[in-house]
């Protein structure tokens, strides 16, 4: 016999039994959506998290100190790291919290001490005005460049260049408007930049809380970090006082957290995919009872062994993998969905799509080849007979 | 040429043995029409389904022109149901989803014929049985002497040699038996074996010999002219 005839048989006598055919898919669809919908929103968050860390650049380092060791370490001292072949530039910032006040309107807000040298390692963009420059930080000029929702809160207005606010009873006059972020991790949009050697005089403190290094590349990160280690060891002689994050480290901690956190998701939604293939063994089972006397007739009229075993296959192939491609559908519905609803972009990668109808053709041979070879080994004589 | 020698059957009913054959042993030549006559259990339908290889013997010699059929492999015994004999059953034994072309085309199917040579032979069939303009109905649309006619066409279907018929007018009225029997004769002229089983003498003498069957054994061979 021909294939073709083969699955057009196997067809037909699927047609036969819309109901129960769309039941027995019942356990392979949810498997699939259960598989691929998991996988796949892993994968969208980890292309999310990865997204925001690289969108801080892929270049940067960023030094933390925990103890006060940092406090000696001068803009003078960076310039000295900065020499280093691997180094682009290294910015030293210092945070704070401060109430601000414009006009008759006070609030809370981040105020960060920084130098010309931030906007270019962190690729900070100015959508009004300009940044602090090096004149600022020379002069301790009282500027400012404040985030958007700094802006309108404060002033009302997008438009606030020239404007006057007030941190810690000084008057600080706007020259600089942040673009408004997209990221959550480095988000600036309530921030306040002010020179660093104001706000140190401002908050009578002279330590950085944190230095911004970025790599001349990303493939020197590695030997940036290196050399940032050997600078911080001598100039403070403790390795417990800071801590260099290393952002493509953290990318790549992150996808293997991930494609763990990937491999235990789709096993356990894989058990409902094999449940799914129980089920289509069940019912190709009762179906190879039911049809004992079809059987007989076929094996009468000169069918095969193997004949009547590949069609009792392809009858369980076609059951599983119709039901991959289903729940592929509501898969690829559910993802449009959730990908608006949470704001992260997902979608089924041909990985999942290849995977899902491979792991259900799979669960249609594995669990269709006894039944199949039930029907097949069934004799002539004892078919027909069977009433 | 059927050969039978000294062929046993026995099934296991329960506690007891049933010897359907006992044996028996007989000779069937090329082209004949012979009818195997013997009252229910008398094992006649077993002597059929192990001539028409969908059973096997327990003792005995069964040779299918001139090959001991335990030589034949089960894939072999396929292809000789499928190309060498046509069955046509008491219960007519069609594929109820199937429509009568479909049913007809089914041994052909499994030939692996190609289409224009199926359609050519389909039609062939169920012109000869007068079947062409019913060929889209199902069996459940047909009369009893329809469907029979449908099973006749899907065993001429494969131009076979030997045509084995078990109890062909036993579900059917008298008039569509006589029809039936009427194509039998017919396939008879054109020079096929028939071996037809029934327990009904007028029937049986429509055949020109004659093998009487009782419990198991062949009890009078009319071509013999007396027991054997």
């Amino acid at each position: 016999m021909k294939f073709s005839q083969a699955v057009k048989m196997a067809l037909f006598a699927l047609q036969g039994n819309k109901l129960r055919s769309f039941l027995t898919m019942l356990g392979i669809i949810i498997g699939v959506v259960a598989v691929t919908l998991l996988i796949s929103v892993v994968q969208g968050a980890t292309g999310k998290i990865t997204g925001e860390i690289e969108s801080l650049g892929s270049n940067l380092l960023q030094v933390s100190f925990s103890g006060t060791k940092a406090t000696h370490l001068t803009l003078d001292d960076l310039e000295i790291l900065e020499q280093e072949d691997s180094i682009y530039g290294a910015a030293g910032v210092m945070t704070r919290t401060a109430k601000i006040r414009a006009g008759s309107i006070e609030d809370s807000y981040k105020v960060e001490g920084v130098t010309r040298k931030y906007q270019d390692i962190t690729g900070q963009a100015i959508k009004q005005g300009r940044f602090i420059c090096d004149i600022d930080v020379e002069a301790h000029t009282y500027n400012a460049v404040v985030g958007i929702d700094v802006a309108t809160d404060l002033f009302g207005t997008e438009n606030c260049i020239g404007n006057t606010l007030d941190i810690g009873g000084f008057d600080f006059t706007v020259v600089g408007l942040l673009e408004k972020s997209d990221t959550m991790l480095a988000n600036k949009d309530s921030t306040v930049l002010i020179p660093l050697t104001t706000a140190q005089r401002l908050f009578k403190n002279t330590e950085f809380d944190a230095i911004y290094i970025s790599a001349t590349a990303p493939d020197t990160v590695d030997a940036a970090e290196e050399a940032t280690d050997d600078f911080l060891i001598r100039e403070l002689g403790d390795d417990d006082s800071y801590f260099i994050i290393n952002q493509s480290a953290i990318i790549d901690v992150t996808n293997e957290v991930m494609s763990v956190m990937t491999i235990l998701l789709s096993g356990i939604a894989a058990i409902s995919l094999v449940v799914g293939g129980i089920g289509i063994m069940n019912i190709m089972l009762v179906s190879v009872t039911e049809r004992t006397r079809e059987i007989g007739i076929r094996k009468a009229v000169g069918a095969q062994r193997s004949d009547i075993l590949i069609q009792f296959l392809i009858e369980a192939v076609v059951l599983s993998v119709a039901g991959g491609v289903i729940g592929l559908g509501i898969s690829y519905i559910g993802l449009q969905v959730l990908s608006t609803a949470m704001d992260i972009p997902m979608s089924l990668s041909l990985g999942t799509v290849a995977l899902a109808l491979g792991f259900s053709a799979f669960v249609g041979v594995v669990f269709g080849i006894y039944p199949a070879n039930k029907a097949a080994s069934l004799k002539p004589i004892d078919a027909l007979r069977y009433e | 040429m059927i050969e039978l020698l000294n062929i046993r059957k026995t099934y296991q009913m329960g506690e007891t043995e049933v010897h359907a054959l006992d044996g028996v042993t007989a000779t069937i030549g090329d082209g004949e029409f012979v009818a195997v006559i013997g009252p229910s259990g008398s094992g006649k339908s077993t002597l059929m389904n192990i001539i028409g290889c969908l059973d096997l013997a327990d003792e005995g010699e069964y040779r299918l022109n001139g090959r001991l059929i335990d030589d034949y492999t089960e894939r072999q015994l396929s292809e000789i149901r499928n190309r060498e004999i046509g069955f046509i059953f008491q219960q007519f034994n069609l594929l109820p989803r199937l429509t009568a072309y479909q049913n007809v085309e089914l041994p052909l199917i499994y030939q692996g014929l190609p289409m224009a040579e199926r359609k050519k032979r389909v039609m062939e069939s169920l012109e000869k049985v007068g079947l062409a303009n019913r060929m889209h109905h199902r069996p459940n649309e047909l009369s009893g002497g329809q469907q029979q006619r449908v099973a006749i066409a899907r065993a001429l279907s494969t131009h076979p040699t030997l045509i084995l018929a078990d109890e062909p007018t036993g579900n059917l009225d008298s008039h569509s038996g006589r029809e039936i029997m009427n194509i039998l004769k017919e396939l008879h002229k054109e020079g096929r074996s028939i071996v037809l089983i029934t327990h009904d003498h007028d029937i049986a003498s429509m055949a020109s010999r004659q093998l009487t069957i009782r419990d198991g054994r062949i009890e009078h061979d009319s071509a013999a002219g007396g027991a054997s």
